[in-house]
């Protein structure tokens, strides 16, 4: 069965994504639920921390299908993201060819000798073609770290699921990897890589997506306690207190948040206890030092603003 | 009423009118994208209104900027569905191409309305020598307004001379990607193969790595405040020019910042001049750069990634924040950027050393900072631009 046909509705989509501790807005998963319908590439943008590489592990779990991961980075090559030959093993073919053959050999035969399939070095990319059914879950994860001229590379794929390759020729999909592609948005992606993908902007999630994320995380956390870190969390990262910081907590924070405060054995959050555990929610030294005189706004009982 | 098939009926028709509603609206949206879109519609189904536009979105926004537009658009189409066959009506070749970076809500009117909103193409540059190219006649009067509109013809062709002539230094490093060269430390195996393959087998040379060059981004800081307004327009118009090949971010700041990025990816210099002017509020206002670099650190900072940014700021310096605000926040930006650089071209005098508060707190933490006497025209100006990037 492939991906295609897995999942019958939205729902059944979404059902399936909570069961793996996943919990989306359903704009998300209409999103999803199309990529797989329509055998195209999704492109998730968003802040850090709200989920997109979690998608991506959730939806490979789903699906039966194993994830590989491409992590770009600046100056990535097609050589570390498409496929590379191993050049060692070829000059020790081509040597043993030669002291077997003499020098008989054309130059054409040692090129067909040398350029076969078992010397390619799978990378990535490749490795997500040509894995067998059910096929990948493949991950370019931060494609807005590449440069340039990298997304130059992804677009055969992403548009064909192939690969060109000069001494072979073009390989194609056994079966069409799922393909997501996460950006934090540092730079605006190319036209061309976006026209190939769905696109889907991820937004911190509401307070009760937040909280069923929380919940599952980290269930040894009392009740009351999942509460306040979700509403603390969610008022950090609305009017009036989101301006006063230069990076809100994602929900990968909240998260590691809830499980220190549990470690700590707290029961209910208070002044100190933030203060204290502050480092987990910001990482930049000006936006600790900006919360403290907000401390008592965001830790009053009734919201101030409505959230 | 039977609702059609998404792909032969009426849907597929008003799918593609929103579509092209959306295009007007500046959002870059292709045939074969509203052709995905149908395709889209017929999967999720239209009982839920929810579904729809979460599918259409993904088809058809490509930008988060976009999204508000989107929503706008699509909550405009459900409430009136007049209005859909108001837009069908308009499926006529005539497309205007709408900008981006319009305030939404005129961009969303204009584009239900179907306003053909061009360029006047009646008026020529020649008609407005307003300005002569040395910059010495705008000062006769303050605007509050930023007045620059489009460049006259012969400064345009100024600006357009310096930009060739004056090529900026743009700073670069030895970047991550390689090249086939002769130098570099590690050996280019694929290329050795692909010669010896050529050569019976046998190897003739290895050729290295070379690393290529890179640009470095930039990051321009525009002064626009009042004492600056004599130099904000065509040295905005010139750097438009002069530094395309480098990846750049440009802010202008007065008492606020101002962000040109749309701006300055417009193509046309005029287009670009029109828009930043749309978009200055603060022009010939006062200078609160630590407010402005505040606000730079709370919303840009994620585009100083990698600590490779060099600063480029234009100012006279006469700050008139605190000097503990600007002093903190300069200390952040200097964190965060590989070199500041500082051209002040406000100095009248020869003997002119940076005292002023706000000047003495930004002398202090520059890498580099040159001053400019009797700055009067364009020329000098990009001249001194080329020496500051050589400081680096």
């Amino acid at each position: 069965m492939t991906a295609k046909d897995t999942f019958k509705t939205i729902d059944e989509l979404a059902q399936a994504l909570q069961g793996v501790g996943y919990f989306a807005e359903r704009r998300l998963i209409t999103a999803v639920f199309l990529s797989l319908k329509l055998e195209r590439p999704l492109l998730l943008e968003g802040e850090p921390g709200v989920g997109k590489t979690e998608l991506a592990k959730a939806l490979a779990k789903i699906l039966g299908r194993p994830l590989i991961r491409l992590q770009c980075y600046d100056g990535m090559e097609q050589r570390e993201a498409l496929y590379e030959w191993n050049h060692a093993a070829q000059l020790l073919h081509m040597r043993a060819a030669a002291s077997q053959t003499g020098s008989g050999a054309s130059p054409q035969d040692i090129e067909r000798e040398v350029y076969q399939k078992r010397f390619l070095v799978k990378r990535p990319l490749l490795e997500a073609l040509q894995t067998p059914a059910p096929g990948a879950l493949l991950l370019i994860d931060e494609v807005d770290r590449a440069d340039e001229p990298f997304e130059a590379f992804l677009l055969e794929y992403l548009g064909e699921y192939q690969v060109s390759i000069p001494e072979l020729g073009t390989l194609q999909a056994e079966v069409a990897p799922v393909t997501i592609l996460t950006s934090n948005r540092t730079r605006d992606l190319n036209d061309a890589v976006k026209r190939r993908c769905l696109y889907q902007w991820m937004d911190y999630p509401d307070r009760e997506r937040e909280l069923a994320v929380v919940r599952s995380q980290v269930p040894e956390a009392s009740a009351q306690l999942t509460e306040q870190v979700a509403q603390f969390v969610g008022r950090l990262r609305s009017q009036p207190f989101s301006s006063a910081f230069q990076r809100a907590p994602g929900i990968a924070e909240s998260v590691e948040w809830a499980k220190a405060l549990v470690a700590l054995n707290t029961l209910t959050l208070d002044p100190e206890v933030v203060q204290d555990t502050v480092g987990i929610l910001f990482k930049q030294r000006e936006d600790v030092a900006a919360i403290t005189p907000l401390l008592h706004d965001l830790l009053a009982p009734a919201p101030i603003t409505s959230l | 009423m039977l609702l059609g098939d998404a792909r032969s009926g009426k849907l597929g028709d008003n799918i593609t009118g929103f579509a092209r509603a959306l295009r007007r609206a500046g959002l870059p949206i292709d045939a074969s994208r509203i052709s995905l879109a149908i395709e889209a519609t017929g999967l999720v189904g239209i009982e839920r209104k929810e579904d729809l536009s979460a599918a259409l979105k993904a088809c058809l926004v490509s930008r988060q900027e976009d999204q508000m537009v989107f929503d706008q658009m699509f909550a405009a189409l459900f409430k009136d569905p007049e209005l859909t066959r108001q837009l069908l009506s308009q499926l006529l070749p005539q497309m205007p191409t709408a900008k981006p970076g319009v305030p939404r809500k005129s961009r969303v009117q204009e584009a239900l309305a179907g306003k053909n909103k061009q360029n006047d193409p009646g008026k020529s540059k020649e008609d407005e020598m307003k300005f002569d190219a040395a910059m010495s006649a705008s000062d006769k009067q303050r605007l509050q307004q930023a007045d620059f509109q489009s460049l006259s013809a012969s400064e345009f062709r100024l600006v357009e001379k310096l930009a060739r002539q004056v090529k900026l230094p743009l700073p670069q490093i030895k970047g991550r990607r390689t090249r086939t060269g002769g130098r570099g430390e590690r050996i280019h195996w694929a290329k050795t193969m692909q010669m010896a393959a050529r050569q019976d087998g046998d190897i003739l040379s290895l050729p290295r790595m070379q690393r290529k060059p890179q640009a470095l981004p930039l990051l321009i800081l525009v002064d626009i405040s009042g004492s600056m307004e004599r130099y904000a327009r065509l040295l905005l118009a010139f750097l438009h020019q002069a530094t395309r090949e480098s990846p750049r971010q440009i802010f202008a700041f007065g008492t606020d910042l101002t962000d040109l990025n749309q701006a300055f990816k417009l193509r046309d210099t005029d287009d670009m001049l029109t828009q930043a002017n749309r978009q200055i509020q603060d022009f010939a206002g006062g200078t609160q750069l630590g407010k402005s670099i505040a606000h730079l650190r709370v919303h840009f900072a994620k585009k100083l990634t990698g600590r490779r940014t060099v600063v480029l700021l234009i100012s006279d310096g006469l700050d008139t924040g605190t000097a503990e605000t600007l002093d903190s926040e300069l200390v952040w930006l200097k964190r965060h950027t590989r070199s500041l650089l500082w051209l002040n071209p406000l100095l009248r005098f020869e003997g002119y050393a940076p005292i002023a508060t706000g000047a003495s707190v930004l002398n202090r933490h520059v890498n580099g900072m040159l001053a400019i006497h009797n700055l009067a025209r364009l020329e000098e100006l990009a001249s001194a631009l080329n020496t500051l990037l050589k400081i680096k």
